[in-house]
């Protein structure tokens, strides 16, 4: 492999990797708005010049480091020269002349391309003092699509979205029109931007020409709190920044992971955490007073009072148990339930397949992920051990649709486990059991109807693992305090699981994963703390994976 | 020098020429005959041996241009004929299609056949529309007599001419931008390297030669490369060549000369300054070339000479002005069209044009500053050598020359705070 020297560092890098990758491997990074790369090279911002000496002798003229590549040894590139930082400020200059500089009312105000290089490598005044700007007037708010607005005035024309619709979504309604200096961005006539990943072109403008309908107007980009996270709108499992002010979910944001989303992810996954707005949340235990028929008042109390009441019913119960998953457990809080389910002597359980719209998100060189269940979780549940796979179990699918027994304690363990908890009918067939359990995070019919309702943290609010499609196990962090006297529901377990048997105080999703790492073969080698950010695959035989969610997909169409 | 004998434009005023009966006739077509019993290698090193340099403007030898075509057979190759003449001032082009048609598609024959290319494409601007016609007709008579279609004058050769017609954008008849628009795209320059030699139209190695260079190669093979090698002031500077005088001269219009004739004998030529005036400037290559002063007029118009004067012979389009004319006036005139014409794409022509253009036309209207001269100055080196293609070199030319030798008319126009010279209307609409 080739090496090259950046700045007086010296990295080897693959032979045709472009200076501004080999520079960012060598800790430089070279200004750059038109390159990104997922697209093609255009070299049309200018903004990426760089010197270039080839074996001691350098260029006539400073190249574009984006369309620079290093194909052998002997290359010295200078980001650091006065002609370099000449050339930067020169072209930071043409930028913003025509540039409307509102930043104080501009979505991008704080995470603007324009902004960080202009501190960087402007100049703090202006020599265009005596023109108009250029501006495109009636073209300061366009809708694109549904989930998309462009201001003509703020563009720089990188064309990177133009780029992205043609190369990566494939869609192409994107186009570059006029000439010169009245060059615009827009729609085709006829088309508008509304492919599903649309919004991803909001991500990719350097500057606030493009801005989301979605977070608008929203929140100044500062006051975010930023934490790694997986988007929970189905199974890919997209990595993505969950960026929250005081508990308060703003927007999802991709994050790059190769193995999974890439850079990308879709409008659709974008919106999940609206979710946790508009439903009513469950903020206290709650327990239905004893003796009651349904019509008995609701007492909201402790914690200890509540586990206690489950505790006393799981073992009154003597195995007549019953544990209803969830795809949207991690797949700690799906080993708790399957060791709380084990200690009961539960004879059911498993975890039901939520079928949702299909979601396919396209990955560089290799083919793309598709989602096609609702859930992020259902396969990380069912390896830690919520399955009916298991000799002697049932499981409590049936419990959904059929008139099969019910048991003498039904524990749900997610109050939005998916569709059908919303579904009066199913509500009415789970409530038949004698004693209903129910942890979530929302406060849904089924909680409502449950004699012991237990609020549990929401996504955002805990630590946990999900497994995607492709079997690969991704951590997320919480990003914030849960609200009331919500708890995370690895802790709940772990109190409840105590009243059973010890060792089980002070547990986190850490410590459970760690746990569940040394027992399943499936997660065998992996530990919390080195689990790397781009996830791990798991090592899961090929023959044993059934795939359930295109049985109950052929059986729905059957 | 005035014993020279037209080669390129002999066949002009003989309308018999336009048919291939009569070309033939006055000795056309010779040139391929030959060159179809040589081998591609041979032609290709006559060709070099010529030292024929790119008429197109930036005077690159055509040899070595087709030598770095790939041998290999793996992919189709092309010719693409740049007929988009579009630079200010420059008409060469379109007196060799529109006068002798057959001599350009005898040129486009002999290098696809030195660089095994089976389909050429001549690529003319949209306003051409005689060009257009006349070729196009000579194509057909072309096809029905075997010169053209499966086998070349029945050498087996196979060989497809088509004309592309543009739809009237100066950035096309940049070599990578007419690439884009042959293939249907936004014409816009690409990012090179890669070089249309090795990656040229529909993703094949692609030569891309002017109307006046490929018009050369039929009278090389003719009468041989020591023959045009003894035209020319040097080595470098071989050959006949077109220049179109335009401006304050008595007869404008489309000149042959051996390369290399001074300014003045060109002048003489075209019949000497207009009602008698003094030449006050002029632009020797086109309206990317930086204006020459009078102390200049003995200056040999070869690309090399001129390149050294601090100026290029481009397309030879030469522009002459006389002492009434504004300088600044006639800049922001260039100004104005180059930042019409500019792509769009790359930062430093899409902004900096138009803003050469807004001071330019404040200085000319008499509110300029001091500092404005500076300024364009310091614009021009931000465009200069760091915009995708040329054309933001080309833009400044004319620019930084007006400060550079004209500083004392930007000085008046500020001073004065309104511009000194006449307006003359040359035409009923005031342009």
């Amino acid at each position: 492999m080739p090496k090259v020297t950046i700045n007086d560092r010296t990295v080897e890098v693959e032979a045709g990797t472009n200076v501004i990758e080999a520079g960012l491997k060598a800790g430089v990074l070279v200004p750059h708005y038109c390159y990104h790369p997922r697209l093609s090279v255009v070299g049309q911002c200018r903004m990426c010049l760089v010197e270039i000496t080839e074996n001691g002798r350098k260029m006539p003229k400073l190249q574009t480091a984006c369309s620079s590549y290093v194909m052998k040894d002997g290359w010295s590139v200078r980001t650091d020269t006065p002609e370099v930082a000449e050339a930067q400020k020169g072209m930071m200059e043409f930028f913003l002349i025509n540039h409307p500089l509102d930043c104080p009312i501009c979505d991008q105000a704080g995470e603007c391309g324009l902004q960080d290089y202009s501190f960087k490598h402007g100049v703090a005044y202006s020599r265009f003092q005596y023109e108009d700007k250029r501006t495109y007037p009636g073209r300061e708010r366009i809708p694109l699509g549904a989930n998309v607005v462009l201001n003509m005035n703020r563009c720089i024309q990188c064309t990177r979205c133009i780029r992205f619709t043609q190369e990566v979504a494939g869609t192409g309604e994107l186009g570059f029109f006029n000439r010169g200096a009245r060059v615009e961005i827009g729609t085709f006539p006829g088309k508008e931007l509304s492919n599903p990943l649309a919004t991803c072109v909001v991500d990719i403008c350097p500057v606030g020409a493009l801005t989301s309908t979605r977070f608008r107007f929203a929140e100044r980009v500062w006051y975010l709190d930023k934490k790694p996270s997986i988007c929970t709108g189905c199974e890919v499992g997209c990595n993505v920044t969950m960026e929250q002010r005081r508990g308060d979910i703003k927007r999802y944001k991709p994050r790059f992971n190769p193995e999974v989303n890439d850079y990308w992810m879709c409008d659709f996954g974008r919106a999940t955490f609206e979710r946790y707005k508009k439903v009513p949340r469950l903020a206290s235990p709650r327990v239905k007073a004893e003796g009651g028929n349904g019509h008995a008042p609701v007492l909201n109390t402790g914690w200890s009072q509540a586990l206690d009441a489950v505790h006393r019913a799981l073992v009154s119960a003597q195995g007549d148990v019953a544990f209803l998953g969830s795809g949207f457990l991690t797949t700690e809080e799906a080993y708790l339930f399957a060791k709380l389910a084990d200690l009961s002597s539960a004879t059911r359980r498993s975890v039901p397949v939520d079928l949702g719209p299909e979601w396919t998100i396209p990955r560089h060189q290799r083919p793309p992920i598709t989602g096609r269940e609702a859930a992020p979780n259902r396969r990380g549940a069912e390896l830690a051990g919520l399955t009916s796979a298991l000799e002697g179990d049932n499981g409590t699918d049936d419990l959904l649709h059929g008139d099969s027994p019910v048991p003498a304690v039904l524990v749900v363990c997610d109050s939005d486990f998916g569709q059908a908890a919303w579904d009066a009918a199913t509500v009415a067939r789970l409530r038949r059991a004698k004693f209903l359990v129910v942890f979530g995070w929302a406060d849904s019919p089924l909680a409502l109807a449950a004699d012991v309702a237990l609020p549990v943290a929401h996504h955002g609010e805990k630590d946990g693992t999900f497994v995607n499609v492709e079997w690969r196990v991704q951590r997320f962090e919480r990003a914030f305090a849960p609200i009331g006297q919500v708890r995370p529901a690895v802790e709940v377990l772990g109190d409840l699981l105590s009243r059973f048997e010890g060792g089980w105080s002070q547990v986190s999703a850490g410590s459970v994963f760690d746990r569940l790492a040394g027992e399943l073969p499936a997660f065998a080698g992996l530990s919390w703390h080195r689990l790397p950010a781009t996830g791990a695959a798991l090592h899961v035989p090929g023959a044993q994976i059934s795939d359930r969610a295109a049985e109950t997909a052929s059986e729905a169409s059957a | 020098m005035a014993a020279f004998e037209p080669v390129l434009t002999k066949n002009v005023g003989k309308p018999e020429a336009l048919t291939l009966q009569g070309y033939r006739q006055l000795g056309g077509y010779e040139g391929l005959t030959k060159a179809l019993t040589m081998e591609p290698d041979a032609i290709i090193d006559e060709v070099k041996k010529s030292g024929l340099r790119g008429r197109g403007g930036a005077g690159f030898p055509a040899g070595m241009k087709w030598s770095f075509i790939p041998k290999g057979k793996d992919k189709p190759k092309y010719l693409v004929c740049n007929a988009d003449e579009s630079e200010p001032g420059t008409f060469k082009d379109r007196l060799l299609m529109e006068n002798d048609p057959h001599q350009l598609i005898e040129g486009c024959a002999i290098c696809c056949f030195a660089v095994s290319a089976n389909t050429c494409y001549i690529y003319i601007r949209g306003e051409y529309v005689k060009s257009a016609l006349v070729l196009e007709q000579a194509i057909k008579e072309a096809y029905e007599n075997g010169i053209l279609g499966d086998s070349v004058m029945g050498s087996g050769f196979k060989l497809n001419m088509y004309i592309h017609r543009g739809a009237g954008a100066y950035i096309c008849g940049e070599e990578t931008g007419m690439l884009e628009s042959l293939e249907g795209k936004r014409g816009q320059p690409r990012v090179k390297p890669p070089f249309p030699a090795v990656v040229g139209a529909f993703g094949a190695p692609t030569v891309i030669n002017n109307v006046e260079t490929l018009c050369n190669v039929p009278h090389i093979l003719t009468r041989g490369a020591d023959w045009f090698k003894s035209i020319g002031t040097d080595e470098r500077n071989t050959g006949p060549k077109l220049y179109a005088i335009s401006g304050h001269v008595e007869r404008p219009g489309t000149y042959e000369h051996p390369i290399g004739i001074t300014f003045r004998e060109m002048l003489d030529a075209a019949g000497g300054m207009w009602r008698g005036k003094q030449l006050k400037a002029f632009i020797p290559g086109g309206a990317s070339a930086p204006i020459l002063k009078p102390d200049q007029i003995d200056i040999k118009m070869d690309f090399d000479t001129v390149a050294k004067a601090g100026s290029m012979l481009g397309s030879a389009a030469v522009i002459v002005m006389d002492e009434t004319t504004c300088m600044v006036r006639s800049v922001a005139r260039l100004a104005k069209f180059f930042n019409h014409e500019s792509c769009g794409q790359c930062t430093p022509c899409r902004e900096g044009t138009n803003w050469m253009e807004l001071v330019l036309k404040r200085l000319e209207h008499g509110e300029g500053t001091e500092r404005d001269a500076q300024m364009l100055l310091s614009i021009c080196k931000n465009i200069g050598g760091q915009s995708l293609c040329a054309l933001g070199d080309a833009a400044i030319g004319p620019v930084k020359s007006l400060v550079d030798r004209f500083p004392e008319e930007i000085e008046q126009h500020v001073r004065e705070r309104k511009c000194p010279f006449p307006q003359p209307r040359y035409f009923e609409n005031g342009a």
